[in-house]
């Protein structure tokens, strides 16, 4: 072990440990969110949701992962072979990336960089390629209708996205997250900031494709969107991108307005996994609760609500931090 | 109402002798016979006078072809029929598309089935057939098609344009709920035009009416609409009985109205469950499962079945209700009377929804004319037109209940019409209940083998989904010469291109969503 380290340097073990903790945490986290978006799902719906597999129907995501895996891996016939294979592969990239700089904890980070929302914003849009890429390569009308809403709807929701965080920028004076979640000792972001955090939550929502924002993927219209031909384990590798996602998502919302990892008695950790966790209930109930915006109205609404309303939001906080 | 259009359609057609025809007996007062010209006359006059075409049939009567339109009539009861007699060997009639927009299908399916060439329609192709039908299956005696006709049935082909392409919403879609397509012309995101394929379901169910005896047919009807099942019972059981002149004792009556407007109720949450879910909202569907399970477990008590009930005989009802179900029905009321405050909160106040649905596929009230729809959608469209009232069957003349009616023929209207539906479904179920008389439940001296009186009858039922006409011709035979099912999802879906043009293709979802379409019961 020493010999690694004195071979490769602390700081690259450090990275590549981390990066196989994030893998591992990735995985983990999606099988805990399929389990708690059926589970969810099933008691709003006057139902009970899984149970049969193991102790709540725990083990039910480790049996659906298993099946998923024993899967013919189908290539339809008339797709962009090197897109199609490459596509949910690619969707995969900027979702590790982005856990590289989120502080779990104190000490809980794999590189705290002085850039590293920049990190996030610029490789969470990289995703929307590898959207396009599957909705174009895999050759069907439904896919490609749902990869080019998914391109517009990315664009436009990732400037209010951006612009909701930088008044916690100024106010941190950093772009690093560790940084920004101390500068939240006694007092949250989202208490100074509420419109920035609304702005930002919905956002975020649009950003992961949630309802009411899916339009890329609207299963009454384009019968699955973008991932229409994907089958097997190809089709789990999108899904697996979805769901971390989502917690990415809530993760930079806890960092940024909530406090991050910091709380009283509980390991921060704790505290950060449970605020996470709590927002990404939120985005799973919204989803089983509201029906889907039209595609206008979802632009309509970042482009003429939204944004307005983050420059504002921008400039009062900036007018205020100078005086 | 009647001597008037009397008077004016002999002045409108000049010479053509025009009848009055027991109503109870043939269900229309007029009756005229009429040379093509005359017929587009007719056509003109009543389109004049604010009629609708209600129905197209054609009878093979073998020494001649019979084309019969019924024209009837949205704010009082007057129907008349008009027929024009064709030759067999080469039959030709003109075309009402062009005044009646409804015509336009009506006519397309008498081409395939029977082979009559409508002059100047614009689009005689393939709708519920298929190449490599080789004969009219309608006929009574085998006519084979000729080659020509073979390819000018099957010319439709989707063509892209420069800028447009295609796409098949269906047959295996999960918003048609069912196998319909429809082939979207699309400019990017918005529709330019919208072609209907049918046929996905075609059982041929009017020929198999005149292959067996009305009461052999009697499992056919709830298949055809499985959502509103209860109602094309009545339809047909109430029709035959009308035509063999069957009294039917009071309680069984009463008990028709109950359970067709539990199955009206059940078929009103699921329309609402699945426009919901084709709006991206998920959860309702399984609330109103909830709400609709009660229903099953009541009907399913007497009827035996939970879907495709046969619940109706000719002369009254195949099983009495006992306490249970009366308690279980009452149990119901309550329940659901206390569930219309929570859809109100968690879809007809959701901001979302009203944004997706306002506005969205307005039906004028001209154009519903035009296209005759029914049902639902006529009155979102500001029609206050149900058959329940207009010709009553069953104890639905003693009922009290008001029309629900919309402003503005949206998409919004069609929900808030059909929500209120379901209240006033409460309200009659309620009164049958109360004057549910004591007797028996079926007809004395109902014969085994029925034999109606040679001569026609266009009889009318309201479904969930609308207007449903049953045209039967008896040739004083035990099975019908030739049975006609005029059923509502058919017009109701002929209105879908126009709407769909120039709007985007979720709006097409929510447009095809809020016609409530089943398409067994289109393609029959």
């Amino acid at each position: 072990m020493e010999k690694i380290i004195s071979i490769m340097g602390w700081e690259t073990v450090k990275t590549i440990v981390g990066l196989v903790g994030v893998l591992i945490f990735v995985v983990f986290n999606a099988l805990i969110l399929t389990w708690a978006e059926r589970k969810v799902a099933g008691h709003m719906q006057r139902r009970i949701g899984p149970k049969e597999v193991g102790p709540f129907g725990l083990i039910q995501p480790i049996a659906d992962a298993i099946k998923l895996l024993g899967k013919e891996i189908l290539t339809p016939r008339e797709v962009d072979r090197p897109l199609y294979w490459l596509a949910p592969v690619l969707i995969f990239v900027p979702v590790l990336v982005s856990f590289v700089v989120i502080p779990f904890d104190a000490s809980l980070q794999v590189r705290d960089m002085n850039a590293g929302i920049l990190v996030i914003l610029a490789f969470s849009s990289l995703s929307v390629l590898s959207i396009l890429m599957a909705g174009w390569g895999s050759n069907n009308k439904y896919a490609l209708i749902g990869a080019i809403r998914s391109v517009a709807q990315n664009i436009a929701y990732e400037i209010p996205l951006l612009l909701a965080l930088l008044p916690v920028i100024m106010m941190a004076n950093s772009f690093s997250l560790k940084a920004i979640v101390e500068a939240q000792q006694g007092l949250w972001f989202v208490v100074c900031q509420p419109i920035a955090f609304f702005i930002y939550f919905i956002a975020a929502v649009a950003e992961t494709n949630r309802t009411p924002f899916d339009l890329p993927e609207a299963e009454s219209e384009l019968v699955a969107g973008y991932h229409t031909e994907y089958s097997g384990m190809r089709f789990a590798l999108f899904f697996l991108a979805e769901y971390t996602n989502i917690f990415i998502v809530s993760a930079i919302a806890v960092t940024f307005f909530l406090g991050g990892y910091q709380g009283p008695f509980l390991p921060g950790i704790v505290w950060f996994l449970l605020k996470s966790y709590c927002l990404v209930f939120v985005i799973i109930w919204l989803r089983w609760t509201y029906p889907r915006v039209r595609f206008d109205q979802l632009l309509n609404l970042s482009w003429k609500a939204l944004i307005p309303l983050a420059f504002i939001n921008l400039l009062v906080t900036g007018g205020l931090l100078k005086l | 109402m009647v001597e008037k259009i009397k008077a004016e359609l002999g002045a409108a057609l000049g010479g053509v002798e025009i009848r009055e025809t027991e109503y109870r007996e043939r269900g229309y007062h007029l009756s005229c016979e009429a040379s093509p010209g005359e017929l587009l006359k007719a056509a003109r006059f009543f389109d004049e006078c604010g009629f609708y075409l209600a129905a197209i049939v054609c009878v093979d009567y073998r020494e001649y072809l019979e084309l019969v339109y019924i024209f009837a009539n949205h704010s009082a009861l007057c129907k008349t029929k008009v027929t024009l007699k064709l030759d067999p060997a080469k039959p030709a009639a003109p075309t009402l598309s062009a005044i009646f927009d409804c015509a336009y299908w009506h006519e397309r399916e008498i081409r395939e089935f029977y082979g009559v060439l409508f002059d100047g329609h614009p689009n005689l192709t393939y709708l519920f057939l298929h190449e490599g039908i080789d004969a009219y299956p309608l006929r009574k005696e085998q006519v084979l098609l000729a080659d020509e006709d073979k390819k000018a049935l099957g010319a439709f082909r989707p063509e892209e344009g420069e800028d447009t392409f295609f796409v098949n919403l269906g047959p295996q879609h999960p918003s048609t709920h069912g196998v319909l397509r429809v082939v979207l012309k699309m400019d990017g995101e918005y529709i330019q035009s919208a072609e209907p394929v049918l046929g996905y379901l075609h059982r041929m169910h009017e020929k198999m009416a005149e292959n067996r005896s009305y009461l052999q047919f009697l499992p056919n009807p709830s298949r055809m609409d499985y959502l509103g099942a209860m109602s094309f019972n009545l339809g047909h059981v109430t029709a035959v009985e009308r035509l063999c002149g069957i009294a039917v004792p009071d309680r069984a009556n009463c008990v028709r109205v109950i359970a067709t407007e539990l199955n009206r109720i059940s078929s009103h949450l699921l329309w609402l469950g699945a426009y919901l879910a084709d709006l991206g909202a998920l959860t309702p569907f399984l609330f109103v499962f909830d709400d609709r399970e009660q229903i099953n477990d009541v009907l399913e008590a007497v009827t035996g079945s939970r879907l495709t009930y046969c619940y109706f005989r000719f002369g009254g009802l195949y099983n009495d209700v006992d306490e249970a179900f009366i308690a279980g029905t009452k149990a119901f009321i309550e329940r659901m009377r206390g569930r219309f405050g929570l859809y109100e909160k968690l879809v007809g106040g959701n901001v979302i929804f009203i944004n997706r649905t306002r506005g969205i596929g307005v039906i004028e009230k001209e154009r519903a004319r035009k296209y005759a729809v029914s049902g639902p959608v006529l009155r979102g469209a500001g029609i206050a037109m149900d058959m329940r009232k207009a010709e009553p069957c069953a104890a639905y003349s003693e009922m009290d209940f008001d029309i629900p009616v919309g402003t503005r023929g949206d998409a919004l209207d069609m929900y808030r019409v059909r929500v209120r539906e379901m209240g006033t479904a409460l309200d009659i179920i309620e009164q049958a209940l109360a004057r549910l008389p004591d007797g028996p439940v079926m007809a004395e001296k109902v014969p085994k083998k029925l034999k109606p009186p040679k001569g026609d009858l266009y009889h009318t039922v309201e479904t969930p989904r609308g207007e449903l006409g049953i045209y039967i011709v008896s040739d004083e035979s035990d099975r019908p010469y030739r049975m006609k099912w005029r059923v509502p999802s058919f017009s109701n879906l002929m209105i879908f291109p126009e709407l769909a043009r120039g709007n985007l293709l979720a709006d097409a979802v929510a447009i095809l969503g809020s016609l409530d379409l089943v398409i067994p019961e289109i393609d029959r």
